[in-house]
């Protein structure tokens, strides 16, 4: 799994890959905590969290809004994040860890939000996009991602 | 006709500084973009001119989907957007307003000289970095509960006043004298409180700031009088919005639209453009909570520049009263309201989507805070750390038109990955200092970087361009001396 920041006028972009589905989003939320912050240090403790949405690129947003929301409560950034996706029910859920490192011990700016625009997760190198029907198995090419953040 | 194209997107030349993208296919009206040739050549080099087409989709859109001067690429509508939507037969859309509800300006004016302040730039620059939060998890100027986040969303700057946060004089010159009475606390939901409960009188980070400024030029001498602005005054600009709780709102509606009126998103060319059908229950909900947004975020504000007054107390060591630090004018640059507009001869209500626009009502119309309606609304238009900002007037062409609307700032050039590559902070700061006399303090040295003046277009030419379309006409400049960021 990787991700890379990529650019965008205002925001910052996010683009993942993973072998599977949990990889590839666990790769955007890690990127997500290097939007926010340059050098991580190794403190804090893993705290869990599941989400569940009604399609995939939903359960992307979710998931990050999730990430977002965490960081403010509890004050600390998610990082070093793993995540499994699969599907429960109608739709997807994602049951997900991230290391909280506290806000005290970084320099971090504030992403405000995720957002839909020019969303992308899909099977890498696919011709067509994959469905949220279709089943999440890993295959030779993975999975890849990309988000633009609101900062 | 002088014809311009970008990407495939025609645009003819109206008049001067005025460019449309005539209207074709779904877009149910043409789009307009105001600019110079020059601002237009950045604005088409990126894909803001899709965004601004995609806009003119929404339901009940009227007249033109606008893009102002220092327009950029955003998400859904562009920034610098202006969009008007019928109130009975069109939408309400969280995606046009932005995520960062009632993200603004506000200008607090001092009776101190330039003169009065050299010397203690370095003290003064600590001074407001060390008692205004700022960056990630820094806190806010108040500890607040869930009760005092409540109230604040319903009564917004009047709970200030009750809580000695303000002054009466403060209200008097605020748009909505600083409440807005269409806010549903109960429409925000818990995880936006929870997120705002720690952040109430916060900077945050990205590109807002809090900057100490001198007025170095007068253009309007009878409006200047009246905003009480003179050569070489001290004054001081706040920018931030309604923070984590802010967005949270924005991001819950967008979710709630695209669950419930899926059938309506189908038909926009972009999921960041959702929007609540006029008359629906979301669109009521949204409004109220919106609303409520608004007051979350003038009270943020409220707390930064009462907070800058006791800062100029200890560092001057007078009374902030003594010092004549009065607020000149708040503005949002993310927000839709319910105005009344004149289209086509008609009245009507409109849901006016301003997403990085502010509102520039001319003198003599009614919304006018009483102070100002003579000469016409104040707006506050920040240039980056090493350029000038602005102040203006709204001017009388803007309710035909902008729906009564100008610019918002020098409008992103560049990207921030591709800033943190040309720019290194500490040399950034350091030439501010060297050669604008200008001094930096931030939490990140990567914030400077992303916020250095070479990534912003040229303010001097936004404003040109309100002030020639006479949508927002000069009436200051001003220039930073201490400038505070996340």
């Amino acid at each position: 799994m990787s991700y890379e920041l990529r650019s965008h006028t205002a925001d910052v972009a996010v683009a993942a890959t993973g072998d599977d589905l949990g990889e590839t989003v666990a790769a955007v939320a890690d990127g997500l905590a290097a939007a926010m912050c340059d050098e991580i240090p190794e403190t804090g403790e893993r705290f869990s969290l599941t989400v569940r949405a009604e399609g995939l690129e939903a359960l992307l947003f979710d998931y990050l809004d999730q990430l977002i929301y965490e960081r403010d409560v509890r004050g600390v950034l998610p990082v070093a994040n793993e995540a499994s996706v699969r599907e429960a029910g109608e739709g997807w859920m994602v049951a997900a860890s991230a290391r909280g490192v506290p806000l005290a011990d970084v320099t971090a700016r504030d992403v405000k939000a995720v957002t839909y625009s020019e969303m992308r997760i899909e099977e890498a190198d696919s011709e067509e996009p994959r469905s949220s029907s279709s089943r999440p198995e890993a295959d030779d090419d993975g999975w890849e991602a990309y988000v633009v953040l609101d900062v | 006709m002088t014809t311009r194209e970008f990407d495939g997107i025609q645009l003819e030349r109206v008049r001067e500084f005025v460019w449309e993208i005539p209207q074709e296919g779904d877009m149910r009206v043409p789009a307009r973009v105001l600019a110079s040739e020059a601002l237009l050549d950045e604005i088409g080099g990126d894909k803001t001119l899709q965004q601004l087409k995609n806009a003119t989709h929404l339901p009940g859109i009227t007249g033109h989907a606008l893009c102002m001067p220092d327009g950029h690429q955003g998400y859904g509508f562009p920034v610098g957007g202006v969009g008007a939507t019928d109130v009975e037969e069109g939408c309400i859309s969280p995606g046009s307003v932005g995520y960062d509800i009632n993200c603004g300006v506000r200008m607090m004016t001092t009776n101190l000289t330039y003169d009065d302040v050299r010397g203690h730039e370095e003290e003064l620059v600590e001074a407001l970095f060390a008692n205004v939060p700022s960056g990630l998890g820094g806190g806010g100027v108040v500890e607040s509960g869930i009760d005092t986040v409540e109230a604040v969303l319903s009564r917004g700057v009047d709970w200030a006043l009750e809580e000695g946060w303000a002054v009466e004089d403060d209200l008097t010159h605020c748009e909505d004298e600083g409440v807005r009475p269409d806010a549903d606390p109960g429409a925000v939901s818990q995880k936006a409180k929870d997120r705002g409960k720690n952040q109430l009188g916060s900077l945050g980070s990205g590109n807002h700031f809090l900057e100490v400024q001198r007025v170095t030029d007068i253009y309007r001498d009878d409006v200047a009088d009246a905003y009480g602005l003179e050569p070489d005054q001290v004054v001081a600009l706040i920018h931030c919005g309604s923070r984590g709780l802010g967005h949270q709102t924005c991001t819950d509606y967008l979710r709630k639209i695209e669950k419930r009126h899926g059938d309506l998103l189908a038909d926009l060319p972009d999921k960041e453009l959702a929007a609540a059908p006029a008359g629906s229950e979301l669109a009521e909900e949204y409004y109220g909570a919106m609303c409520a947004c608004i007051n979350f975020a003038w009270v943020n504000r409220q707390l930064i520049m009462h907070r800058v007054r006791q800062v100029f107390e200890r560092v001057f060591d007078r009374s902030w009263e003594s010092m004549d630090m009065h607020l000149l004018y708040d503005v949002a640059h993310n927000i839709a309201k319910k105005e009344v507009h004149t289209v086509q001869g008609e009245e009507r209500e409109l849901y006016v989507h301003r997403k990085g626009a502010t509102r520039a009502f001319p003198a003599g119309h009614p919304e006018v805070p009483a102070a100002y309606r003579d000469v016409g609304q104040p707006i506050i238009i920040p240039g980056s750390m090493g350029a000038g900002s602005y102040v203006l007037r709204g001017g009388e062409a803007s309710m035909d038109l902008t729906f009564g609307s100008t610019a918002h700032g020098a409008g992103r050039l560049m990207s921030r990955t591709q800033a943190k590559q040309e720019f290194w902070g500490e040399t950034v700061q350091d030439e501010l200092r060297e050669q604008n006399e200008v001094y930096v303090k931030a939490q990140s040295g990567a914030t400077v970087a992303e916020e250095a003046p070479g990534v912003y277009k040229d303010v001097d030419e936004v404003v040109r361009v309100s002030d020639a379309l006479d949508i927002g006409d000069k009436v200051a400049r001003t220039f930073p001396i201490c400038n505070i960021k996340g």
